[in-house]
């Protein structure tokens, strides 16, 4: 009874949001009603027992993008002189009612689908469950991402860093230039709490990395964590943008989708198939490349930068 | 019943006592650093009650110090928030209405 | 005892979030829109450490110890604005 007052309250909590983000007064607030989304949506995943998912989305939905959106409307604001405006068609009543009620109708329409059909007793879900101890690992998310479904994985590491080069491509022609300087650089709070936070944030990501064989975790939420570590250096000045990508930085952001495939490819000739895992050993050694490639291609993409420096 | 629960109840209910106190500071106070202030010693104060309660509930000393932890980095990020927005909020006020 | 009083808790803390969404939904100037991180900062921690014990899932109370880290990161985000009119309505 009362969990259910709790979990109406989220979810009206997460519809008020949602349209507060799309008919928000001015770009700004907006921004900031996204960002609350994300962090009620992550509760959301808490209490639908996902705690995986409730790291990946507070940590990249609510976190980097958040922090993202902020840097960006900055930019625009340096750029064109004068505070973006919300279009006047975003506003309208006329629009949000019918798209809203459209995209209620369809969400209800597929969930009264999918509560009616029977359920089939050998789904791909039960077969894994069954079979996840081969894995060696405890952690069936894990055993999910990087042992059944590792194409999934590794696929997702080459979309991460197409999504990297294809920003460098358009960061090339439109060069945004520095972080407006952040006018707090000289507060000696700021670099007390960085003095204290980004070590903290390496090791709650290395812990991550070794709890997820047993505990949620593993390689994603490792590296968003990593990352927004990453992302609070650049936010207060730490760290800038570089003209170039130094060898190190190109040699890890391949990193996780090379040893992915080595890993993959190794098994061929041994008779398996390929990206059938060795080992545990093999799991933990990608997931290791695999949080330091994500961790730094967060960090680019936030700097849109094909490189980073210490601001001297 | 016993004591361990007695007090965790206890802690647990100010907890929410003082979040309630902060919400309301945030709310009917006029003006933005009398929110800053109310809301940050608050919610400060009912964070630390809130995990003490927890931790007595659980009764294990690993968890009791994981959550001290938390509490502690949640009071630094309160502190260094605090300062940059009012800094930021003082930076944004006319300097005749400066309080 | 406790099994009312958690969620009861959980409930009164989620009540808090809601009502300081008034404020930034509200707040006249930019700086109370900026109080969201500081309030999400502790209210959430909060409310994610009464489910970790309620619903008896450890693993939330690193998924709080990671909106602590995030309640810095936003408002750092928030306060690094050029002085201009950036959301007074």
């Amino acid at each position: 009874m009362i969990a259910l007052a709790m979990d109406a309250i989220i979810a009206i909590g997460l519809v008020w949001l949602a349209l507060r983000t799309v008919r928000g007064a001015n770009v700004f607030s907006a921004i900031i009603m996204f960002i609350v989304f994300g962090l009620i949506m992550s509760l959301a995943w808490a209490r639908l027992h996902a705690p995986d998912l409730a790291l990946a989305e507070a940590a990249i939905g609510a976190g980097i993008t958040g922090a993202l959106l902020l840097v960006t409307w900055r930019r625009l604001q340096v750029l064109e002189g004068s505070v973006p405006q919300v279009g006047a068609e975003t506003r309208s009543l006329w629009l949000t009612l019918p798209t809203g009620l459209a995209a209620a109708l369809l969400i209800a329409g597929l969930g009264w689908v999918a509560l009616s059909l029977p359920a089939e007793p050998a789904t791909a879900g039960e077969l894994a469950w069954q079979r996840l101890p081969e894995m060696g690992v405890s952690n069936p998310v894990t055993g999910v991402l990087l042992g059944f479904r590792a194409y999934d994985t590794l696929l997702e590491m080459g979309v991460l860093l197409a999504a990297w080069l294809g920003a460098q491509v358009v960061a090339s022609e439109h060069r945004p230039g520095a972080l407006p300087g952040p006018a707090h650089e000289e507060v000696p709070l700021v670099g007390a709490l960085l003095s204290l936070v980004v070590p903290i944030s390496l090791l709650v990501a290395v812990y991550l990395l070794q709890a997820g064989g047993s505990a949620p975790g593993g390689a994603f939420q490792g590296g968003a964590v990593l990352a927004a570590g990453g992302v609070l250096l650049c936010l207060t000045g730490r760290l800038e943008a570089a003209d170039q990508a130094s060898l190190i930085e190109r040699v890890v952001l391949i990193l996780g989708l090379a040893v992915f495939s080595g890993v993959g490819l190794v098994m061929l000739p041994l008779g398996e198939p390929m990206l059938a895992m060795p080992g545990v050993w093999a799991i933990y050694l990608i997931e290791t490349a695999l949080l330091l490639s994500i961790a730094l291609t967060l960090v680019l993409l936030f700097a849109a930068a094909p490189g980073l420096r210490r601001r001297l | 019943m016993n004591l361990q629960e007695v007090v965790a109840t206890a802690l647990l209910l100010s907890g929410c006592f003082f979040y309630i106190a902060g919400t309301v500071g945030l709310l009917r106070f006029p003006d933005v650093f009398s929110r800053l202030h109310a809301l940050t010693k608050a919610d400060n104060l009912g964070l630390f009650l809130v995990c003490g309660g927890l931790a007595l509930q659980q009764g294990s000393p690993r968890i009791a110090g994981l959550l001290l932890v938390i509490w502690l980095l949640g009071l630094l990020a309160a502190t260094v928030s605090c300062h940059l927005i009012a800094r930021r909020a003082l930076q944004m006020t006319d300097p005749e209405q400066r309080p | 005892m406790m099994d009312w009083l958690l969620p009861l808790t959980g409930i009164v803390l989620l009540l808090n979030l809601i009502l300081g969404m008034l404020r930034v939904y509200r707040g006249p100037t930019a700086a109370d829109r900026m109080l969201a991180a500081l309030l999400f900062g502790s209210t959430t921690v909060a409310v994610l450490l009464v489910f970790a014990e309620w619903m008896d899932v450890p693993a939330l109370r690193d998924v709080a110890l990671l909106f602590v880290m995030l309640a810095a990161i936003i408002s750092v985000a928030f306060v690094g604005l050029p002085e201009s009119d950036e959301g007074n309505p």
